[in-house]
């Protein structure tokens, strides 16, 4: 017998998923990212990972866990044990405050806030995108317009994410938004720094000093 | 009370004390009351109640009274006669009184602590009391008896506990006959490779104590021998061992293994019991390289010459110094002695009896303890960690629990499987680089270092997964688990029920009782706890010492234990065994039975009852004799004596009868009549 074919039939009861909505929970290995656990490790400030005894003190203090689907203690865990899909598309990456209170409290040390950090930063880098969080929409576009312009402009960038995340709020705030234009609380110019040029150098030196640095 | 002065006894001057304990009685007897109505008993001269009679000041309070009121019974209802009746047995004396005309009354283990009715916790205590005081009326002075102590000791186990005990009480001085079972001491720990949390090589650390052992001039090592008979009390104990036939002659062989290079099979053939199986040996052999004696021997069951004497019988050629004897039989040695040490340790629990985890069924899942021999570099693979197939590894899933904490098996936390199991994680990474994975329910480290090992552990990168195993598989549903073994559990941290094939299985087993446990429990009178591991005589205060005196145990005989815990309790029944042969003598409760001869009509029906063989007959005037040192007074003969000539000291019939009557007042009943004095409280 065909043995994957009787692992779906196992796995998934199809009779029964208009009845209700059922939900593949088991895990197969190769499902998992081995190397996750060591990438985050790596990262700055996650050398601690490992030795997390999963005593819950950090979901208990976080003010926000309550709102997460993963609780920073579980996040911890789905992270040794390779979950990176679940991890990475969960919403608690992007509900965390950074207010630090886990990694004050943690008795391990772990700094688990630095921990989000990076799996943000992964997130953002894998194209992980969460539908109700466009925390990585405005991160990567604020840093393009900085690097660009040497400068941040509101009007341009609010507009920008409106457009790639959900055009509907831009009718939604089309009055606010005109409202504050007329008080000169907005502008829709894009704003820049005299000398493009000389940051261009700037940032590029250091680029250079990071490679050097790497090497 | 027509006959409280019947033999002839001055007229008795009670003192009568009731303990509060704290609140721990007076919470729910009315001590007053009690103290009350005692004081309106016939005999009674004092009656008092205190806060803490077992206080200093409360034992100089009977004093006081002993010597002001001239008192010449003292009764105290406190706590339980195993707490305290020592200690007011030692107040009364010092008082110039003999130790017997005092009687404890528990009113808290028998009334205050069972209870939630105060009405009826008080009117017991009262019946209790009464009772107590109609029978010291009948108390008769009692002398106890000194036994002098056998100061030669005997241990059985050659495990770390025996061994560390032996070499304590060796040292200082006394003889050791030192008892093993197996051909070489050194138990367990002999077959481990690395202990934890140090890691340093178990080799290491018990040859030395072995071969210690072996040259102590006060210890007689007797290797592949068991007790046979122990009979005698404390201090004076008489035991018969067997010693089993070797078929070689321990004094003259030197190890030297020339006979084992002679033998007639070429190839080892059978399995090897030290390596639990794993690999082979010859019929004649030795355990292993630092087996202490350092002597082969002969297995009958395979040797050609024992079953056809048919062999060429090269290895008796190849032995220069003649030390093969193959007619050799057992042989008895009688020894005297005064105090044992059992040091018997334990088994693991057999992983067939979890079947879903594939022990005997699937080759590459092993037991811990079949893992600690692969690791060890005199092991089955000489170190190596490999699976059946002779391939490394590349993942390993470690299986805490097994046979512990389980109601189908055994209950208990078995105590070292998670720590030992860490450091079989740790020599599996070290020896192969496996992913390696821990299933456990609760990880336990708690012990001096342990915590930090775990933590180390965690960052080597070993994987730690919350969920007991639910089962352990060949059958693959996914293309990875093709010839693997796939362990499903639940990760409960992260909710997730997983499925994790690996190369190789270890199952973390479980201690336990050896299986003859009860036997040896029974040779040596001992008790033991209801999963059958010997009984301490008290678990926080006695842990060492049994309810036979002079018997005491060490190790995990007692219960799961590792090295450090088994040899802390080693050197505590060492000090045990050395406090009583230092004391030199031993008294003797004197609550023994005796036979009046006249009436003794030597029916012998109360010798084959007497549980510790106390009783003898005697041919010359066919009565029957009762050894006071050996009998503990626990009644028998009393009451199967059809003559009704044995009589026991502080349980004699007045005794007992004046105490029936104070407690059936309870009830109304007065058997002497003349009594009314308790009906008219009760009516009250």
């Amino acid at each position: 017998m065909d043995r994957s074919k009787l692992a779906e039939s196992f796995a998934l009861d199809n009779t029964a998923t208009d009845i209700i909505e059922i939900k593949r929970r088991i895990k197969y290995e190769n499902e998992l990212d081995k190397g996750f656990r060591k990438k985050i490790a790596e990262s700055a400030h996650g050398e601690k990972l490992y030795g997390c005894i999963q005593c819950g003190t950090c979901s208990a203090a976080c003010p926000v866990s309550h709102y997460m689907d993963y609780t920073p203690r579980k996040i911890i865990q789905m992270v040794r044990e390779g979950f990176k899909t679940e991890v990475l598309n969960s919403s608690t990456v992007w509900l965390c405050a950074s207010c630090y209170a886990c990694t004050v409290e943690c008795p391990k040390g772990i700094k688990i806030t630095d921990v989000m950090y990076a799996l943000k930063r992964e997130a953002i880098s894998g194209g992980y995108k969460h539908k109700n969080f466009p925390a990585s929409v405005l991160a990567s576009n604020f840093f393009s317009q900085v690097l660009n312009n040497g400068r941040n402009s509101e009007g341009p960038l609010l507009l920008k994410i409106y457009l790639k995340t959900n055009p509907f709020m831009l009718f939604k705030n089309m009055m606010l938004g005109f409202k504050l234009w007329r008080r000169g609380r907005i502008s829709m110019k894009t704003e820049h720094i005299k000398d493009k040029k000389a940051l261009k150098k700037l940032l590029q030196s250091m680029d250079n000093m990071k490679e050097a640095a790497v090497i | 009370m027509s006959t409280f002065n019947g033999n002839g006894q001055s007229i008795p001057k009670i003192g009568f004390y009731i303990c509060h304990c704290g609140h721990n009685i007076a919470s729910m007897v009315d001590v007053d009351k009690v103290q009350k109505y005692t004081a309106s008993l016939p005999g009674v001269t004092v009656s008092r109640d205190y806060k803490y009679m077992c206080s200093d000041p409360g034992q100089e309070l009977i004093q006081k009274d002993i010597k002001e009121f001239g008192l010449n019974r003292i009764v105290v209802a406190s706590c339980s006669p195993l707490l305290h009746e020592h200690t007011f047995r030692v107040a009364t004396e010092k008082a110039g009184l003999n130790p017997y005309f005092f009687h404890m009354v528990n009113i808290r283990e028998n009334v205050s602590w069972v209870t939630g009715d105060k009405e009826a916790a008080t009117d017991k205590a009262i019946d209790l009391v009464r009772a107590a005081i109609q029978r010291v009326f009948f108390h008769k002075p009692l002398v106890k008896k000194e036994v002098p102590i056998n100061p030669d000791v005997l241990i059985l186990g050659g495990g770390i506990a025996g061994i560390h005990a032996a070499l304590t009480i060796a040292n200082a001085g006394k003889k050791v006959y030192l008892v093993e079972r197996e051909p070489t001491i050194g138990g367990h720990m002999a077959m481990f490779d690395k202990t934890f949390p140090t890691l340093d090589c178990a080799a290491c650390i018990l040859t030395p104590k072995m071969s210690a052992v072996k040259n102590h001039p006060n210890i007689t090592l007797w290797s592949y021998s068991e007790v046979e008979k122990i009979e005698g009390f404390v201090g004076n104990y008489r035991a018969t061992i067997k010693r089993k036939p070797r078929y070689v002659i321990e004094e003259l062989c030197v190890g030297c293994m020339d006979c084992i290079d002679a033998c007639i099979y070429k190839e080892a053939k059978y399995p090897d019991e030290f390596n639990l199986g794993m690999s082979k040996r010859k019929p004649i052999y030795i355990p292993f390289p630092q087996a202490t004696p350092q002597v082969v021997l002969f297995d009958p069951d395979t040797c050609i010459d024992f079953k056809s004497h048919r062999c060429k019988k090269t290895c008796i050629e190849a032995c220069d110094r003649d030390a093969i004897d193959l007619k050799q039989t057992a042989k008895y040695e009688e020894i005297n002695i005064g105090s044992v040490i059992l040091a018997t340790g334990f088994k693991t629990y057999d992983a067939k009896f979890a079947p879903q985890y594939g022990y005997g069924r699937f080759p590459n899942v092993f037991t811990s303890l079949e893992l600690e021999r692969m690791v060890n570099a005199s092991g089955p693979t000489s170190g190596e960690v490999l699976t059946k197939e002779g391939k490394k590894p590349k993942s390993v899933g470690i299986v805490h629990c097994v046979g512990s904490r389980d109601e189908k098996s055994n209950k208990w936390c078995s105590k070292v499987c998670c720590m030992y199991s860490l450091k079989l994680a740790h020599l599996i990474k070290e020896h192969t680089g496996a992913e390696v994975y821990n299933f456990y329910i609760d990880m336990r480290t708690p012990g001096k270092g342990y915590e930090e090992f775990y933590d180390k552990l965690m960052n080597e990168g070993v994987h730690f997964i919350r969920g007991r195993v639910a089962e352990v598989t060949d059958w693959a549903l996914a293309a990875e688990e093709e010839n693997k073994l796939t362990i499903r559990v639940e990760d409960t941290l992260v909710g997730v029920v997983r499925r994790i094939p690996v190369d190789m299985v270890v199952l973390s087993v479980g201690l336990e009782p050896r299986e003859d446990a009860s036997d040896v429990r029974r040779m040596f009178n001992i008790s033991c706890s209801n999963e059958g591991f010997f009984l301490e005589r008290h678990p926080k205060l006695a842990p060492v010492s049994t309810f036979t005196d002079g018997i005491f145990i060490a190790g995990a005989c007692q219960g799961p234990k590792d090295i450090p815990d088994s040899v802390a309790q080693a050197g505590a029944a060492a000090a045990e065994v050395l406090s009583l042969i230092c004391a030199g003598t031993i008294e003797l409760e004197p609550n023994t039975a005796s036979i009046t001869e006249e009436f003794c009509s030597g029916c012998k029906s109360c010798i084959p009852l007497c549980p510790y063989s106390a009783i003898s007959f005697k041919e010359d005037t066919k009565k029957a004799y009762i050894n006071e040192a050996l009998c503990k007074g626990c009644g028998t003969c009393v009451a199967a004596c059809p003559s009704g000539s044995i009589i026991q000291n502080l349980f004699e019939d007045e005794q007992i009868f004046g105490e029936i009557e104070g407690l059936l007042r309870f009830a109304g009943i007065d058997l002497a009549g003349s009594e009314t004095k308790g009906k008219e409280l009760e009516h009250a």
